[in-house]
């Protein structure tokens, strides 16, 4: 009776955890193999696993998403980096202002912040531009092209998730003890040799973390290209969230946008495992 | 006579009691202009029925769309009592949710059926079940500015074909340095034009059963051809749907090819250029072809969850199978009737002042009886998002021609969809 008790003060979030968590996840694995587009739906296995390999857009959606990947989430980390050095430094006041300001982002709803976006980039009247126009070039237009729509979203990321890794980053930084650099500057080591040889490799678990972290989150990147470009102009910004949402729910297509989503997740763990193998301690 | 007129008494006041007995609240779900010109119809439609609330909700198009799919997907949880859906949507719902909405036949639809245009119906019944009424359509026609025509010595009445369109773009082109294009097409964004064009020669995504594949049919062939055609021969501005309002506002373009419900947007953008705009009928694709084709519409349907069925319906009934509740939306709100009636009320055949005092409306209701009839099927969505990708890299140049193209969209489209390709 005595080693019951745990599970009977557990159940309550065991009972939501299976209802709202292992309950979806194993149905939508499910969902996978039946045919959604018929009514009744039934069992058809090859219908979205097979479309998946053939699927153009499926293609565009992950070539689409493996850019961000490829491009904005290097950039940010290494932006976040030169953020939370900076902020770590003893040189400068106001710091716990700096911490918030830079973190404040995050805490800005998506909806709001998309829609400010969306009027900063506006071809005729966006403040982007006008400030391009000024300086004499003619301005983008920047929700309408393929090229600069996808630049807009990778900026409009990495001015959300910056702060966010930088001060994840900071806290790594604040765990390396200090007598690493005492001995290091004993040893006449400069600030350079001491960032390469003390700072980076005592920053790794902290990095791993925040690059495991925006590669899931890029994985599942929905809310800028939905908010800010509809996944446009054509299917140049259009992610496989973006793709698993209409086929989900815009075409009511259940079985093929749940193929879709354990191919992300799929691509998750593999990238995650990846991340694991290459930078484990040696 | 007096006992005649005590009869047409004694039915007015039976219709009268009947109409009274109706009572109770009901919830409508529209977007838009589409919700105020509904909002427009209750006025009159109280004066019938006294006791019956319409309350009108415009959630916006696509949480129209979502939350109903979502209500259905629940079993009709928190569905209103008249819902709003646009034709080339609609078969999702009767597709995968059959008993998600009322079948209006058991409430008297069969008797309208005379009322609207064959091609209204298509994507609105399945089998012998009416799903829903009819409401506005977008019969097809071209807009073009009177001014700009003129300067180039253009004769819009001598436009037969697309043949002759290009060829008036070219003089126009001539006439001011390459700066007016003829129209806006949108490339990458949709595929709006190739549906025009293919509906016009009688093809379209889906053969008329809504059974296979038929994109790659010689009709819409010809249609992705002439798109080329006016393409290599520069006589068009490429665009999404905001371009193509800053190219009208800018007077880049000198004409616009869309649904009769663009009237609106182009008196609403450009109020400056009232008198100098006209329209004339889409060219047709050979001399003495069809030159009407439809562009989008929507339509009423009552969910099975209503528990205020008999209300619903009658004012279904009074705003879309009346002259009264048609007219009131066009006039206000530019809505283009199908219901085939009104298109006799003398509105229609008033000239418009932003037209150059043209009377537009006959122009274009005239067309609503030679649309041939396409259905969108419950993969429109799909569909049009393969067609808007295939069209754009054919312009690029990808396919050597519009039949290969097309063969490949139809492969693609039969992937997604499931549907075999036709023969």
């Amino acid at each position: 009776m005595r080693t019951k008790a745990p599970f009977f003060f557990l159940a309550p979030y065991l009972f939501l955890f299976a209802l709202f968590w292992a309950w979806p996840i194993l149905y939508s694995f499910y969902l996978s193999f039946l045919n959604t587009r018929v009514y009744p739906w039934h069992l058809e296995p090859a219908v979205n696993w097979g479309r998946l390999l053939q699927d153009p857009f499926f293609w565009v959606a992950l070539k689409n998403t493996l850019f961000i990947l490829a491009v904005q989430v290097p950039l940010m980390l290494a932006l976040a980096l030169l953020l939370a050095l900076a902020l770590n430094s003893a040189l400068l006041r106001l710091k716990g202002f700096y911490r918030f300001a830079f973190f404040a982002p995050v805490v800005v709803g998506a909806v709001a912040y998309s829609a400010v976006f969306r009027l900063l980039f506006n071809t005729e009247f966006g403040a982007v531009n006008a400030l391009l126009r000024a300086l004499g070039h003619p301005g983008y237009d920047w929700l309408y092209t393929p090229g600069p729509a996808m630049a807009v979203i990778v900026l409009a990321l990495t001015w959300r998730w910056t702060g966010y890794n930088a001060i994840i980053l900071l806290a790594g930084l604040q765990s390396i003890p200090r007598e690493l650099y005492e001995a290091a500057s004993l040893d006449g080591a400069g600030p350079w040799h001491q960032f390469w040889h003390v700072t980076l490799p005592g920053l790794r678990p902290v990095l791993v973390f925040a690059l495991v972290l925006s590669i899931i989150g890029t994985l599942q990147l929905f809310t800028e290209p939905f908010l800010i470009t509809g996944g446009g102009p054509g299917n140049a910004t259009m992610t496989l969230g973006v793709y698993l949402y209409q086929q989900g729910f815009r075409s009511f297509n259940f079985g093929y946008a749940s193929a879709i989503a354990y191919t992300v997740a799929l691509l998750a763990a593999g990238f995650s495992f990846l991340q694991m193998r290459l930078w484990r301690e040696r | 006579m007096k006992a005649r007129l005590l009869a047409v008494a004694a039915l007015l006041g039976l219709a009268w009691a009947q109409n009274t007995a109706l009572k109770g609240e009901i919830t409508v779900w529209s977007w838009d202009i589409a919700a105020k010109a509904l909002e427009a119809v209750v006025p009159s439609f109280n004066k019938l029925y006294p006791n019956v609330k319409v309350k009108v909700v415009d959630l916006g198009n696509q949480q129209v769309f979502d939350r109903g799919l979502a209500g259905c997907a629940a079993g009709g949880a928190d569905l209103p009592d008249v819902y709003s859906v646009e034709n080339n949507e609609a078969e999702v719902f009767w597709n995968r949710f059959p008993d998600c909405f009322t079948d209006l036949t058991a409430l008297g639809a069969n008797q309208l059926r005379k009322d609207f245009p064959e091609f209204k119906w298509t994507e609105l019944t399945m089998g012998n079940k009416v799903f829903a009424i009819p409401w506005d359509s977008g019969p097809v026609v071209i807009f073009y500015r009177r001014d700009l025509y003129q300067k180039a010595g253009i004769d819009p009445n001598k436009i037969a074909t697309w043949d002759d369109f290009i060829a008036a773009g070219k003089k126009m082109l001539q006439a001011t340095g390459g700066k007016v294009k003829m129209g806006t097409i949108a490339n990458g964004q949709d595929d709006e034009w190739f549906r025009m064009l293919a509906n016009q020669n009688a093809c379209f995504y889906f053969n008329n059963q809504g059974t296979a594949v038929t994109v790659n049919q010689p009709g819409c062939v010809r249609a992705l051809d002439t798109i080329k055609k006016l393409a290599d021969a520069g006589v068009v501005a490429f665009g999404g749907w905001n371009e193509q309002i800053q190219y009208i506002k800018a007077s880049a373009v000198a004409s616009a090819m869309f649904g009769a419900w663009y009237e609106g947007t182009i008196r609403t953008n450009a109020p400056d250029q009232a008198g100098k705009w006209g329209v004339f009928l889409m060219p047709a694709s050979q001399k003495g072809g069809v030159r009407a084709a439809n562009l989008g519409g929507s339509a009423l349907a009552i969910p099975a969850s209503s528990k205020n069925k008999e209300a619903a319906w009658a004012f279904v009934k009074h705003a879309l199978a009346t002259t009264e509740g048609q007219i009131t939306m066009l006039k206000e709100y530019g809505l283009v009737p199908s219901y085939l009636p009104a298109l006799n009320d003398p509105y229609v055949k008033k000239p418009q002042p932003y037209w150059g005092n043209q009377p537009i409306w006959e122009l274009i209701l005239g067309t609503l009886g030679k649309i041939p009839p396409a259905r969108g099927t419950q993969y429109f969505q799909e569909a049009r998002q393969i067609m808007t990708a295939v069209q754009a890299d054919f312009l690029a140049g990808k396919y050597k021609t519009a039949q290969e193209a097309l063969d490949a969209a139809a492969k693609q489209i039969s992937q997604a969809t499931g549907l075999p390709i036709g023969k």
